[in-house]
């Protein structure tokens, strides 16, 4: 019975720890720091991916276009291969502004979607408090948009960014192929959804 | 252009339009958004085939094909294959026909469009400008080059924003034979 009970509250333990613990990070004193995601941080560079979108059984290709056009705005373009405009968005200071989206796709469910995940992706500098370390990899904590998002840096590069709830991750950003400050894959996965984007730079 | 030139224009290009059976072409396409510094550019080859049959091969700086076939369109992203059915789609067999017109320049139907003529240097300028909200919501205008002989030369789709797609053709060769392998997935 002993056992038993130790093993429900260790699992309730467990279920309930906070994302970090559940990746064996350790809390480091907290201050407040800044964090800098330099992935779109250039307002010289076009910055152009191959596209995709695997969304509900649906998979689909494109071209996906950021530019950083002002201190903390950036605007962001799908269009198909062939040129034809799917979406066109802005996002300033956190501000989501849509100038065009295909009439099919204009749903408020989608669009919140593609606002929390691009909100994510192309904002630069951000405040933290919470700073969690294991050996050379760093995790902060960050509010964007009123969710929770964890930043994993290992050897002060950005690995990924992950947008949690009660502990546990539901969307993951993750940069790889990194030259410099582009990175030239780019991956968002959905946890509680079959929906995936994946960009890889031209 | 006066009215006599533009009817000329229309009437060779409708003529040789009507004797074209068979189009392959190389491309270069240019996307321009207002907010960058420089335009996209990608490059690859267009084999058209009478009645409507198209294939649109993306080679550089990316691999895509898409075919315009059977009331189906047929997609290969680099290996990832997929096909979408349309038939009884009315706003994609326009949209087909149009693509296909385009190619041959074929496109005085004043139902559709409002037409503007112009001379620019060697060539003849036509801005088409569909009359179909369904349309228009995509597409602005269609300015499409003319040579002295009536071919394309040039189709530019301009969005209702201002941004467009530019597509420049070379190598253009008409009425060579073409077979079901040309239009392969």
């Amino acid at each position: 019975m002993r056992i038993l009970a130790s093993s429900i509250l260790f699992i309730l333990f467990t279920a309930c720890a906070s994302y970090p613990k559940k990746q064996q990070f350790t809390q480091v004193t907290a201050s407040t720091q800044n964090i800098i995601n330099p992935y779109f941080s250039d307002t010289s560079k076009d910055y152009v991916y191959k596209a995709n979108i695997d969304a509900f059984g649906n998979s689909f290709g494109g071209l996906f276009i950021v530019k950083k056009i002002g201190e903390k705005s950036h605007r962001m373009v799908f269009t198909t291969e062939m040129g034809t405009t799917i979406f066109d968005f802005s996002i300033k200071d956190q501000r989501f502004t849509v100038h065009k989206i295909l009439k099919d796709m204009d749903r408020k469910i989608l669009l919140n979607i593609l606002q929390q995940d691009l909100t994510a992706l192309v904002t630069e500098k951000l405040e933290t408090s919470q700073r969690y370390q294991k050996g050379h990899q760093t995790l902060y904590e960050s509010q964007l948009l009123n969710k929770k998002h964890y930043f994993y840096f290992r050897q002060n590069q950005l690995k990924s960014i992950s947008r949690t709830k009660n502990g546990k991750e539901k969307v993951a950003h993750i940069f790889s192929d990194v030259e410099g400050n582009l990175a030239k894959s780019i991956r968002i996965t959905h946890n509680n959804l079959p929906l995936q984007l994946t960009f890889k730079a031209l | 252009m006066s009215v006599t030139e533009a009817n000329n224009l229309k009437n060779k290009v409708k003529s040789l339009a009507g004797k074209t059976q068979t189009i392959k072409s190389d491309f270069t396409q240019y996307k321009h958004i207002d907010f960058l510094a420089n335009d996209i550019e990608s490059k690859g080859k267009l084999t058209f085939k009478e009645p409507g049959q198209v294939k649109w091969e993306y080679t550089q700086p990316y691999t895509y094909s898409i075919i315009f076939k059977n009331q189906t369109v047929y997609i290969n992203d680099d290996g990832n294959k997929s096909n979408l059915d349309v038939g009884g789609n009315k706003l994609f067999e326009r949209l087909n026909n149009l693509i296909a017109s385009s190619i041959r320049g074929d496109m005085f139907n004043a139902n559709e469009f409002d037409m503007k003529f112009f001379k620019d240097d060697d060539n003849d300028l036509v801005h088409f400008l569909p009359k179909d909200p369904q349309l228009s919501e995509f597409i602005h205008a269609f300015h499409i080059w003319f040579s002295k002989k009536g071919n394309v030369q040039e189709v530019k789709m301009i969005e209702p924003s201002g941004d467009y797609t530019q597509i420049v053709f070379s190598n253009r060769t008409t009425n060579q034979p073409l077979s079901d392998a040309d239009f392969s997935q």
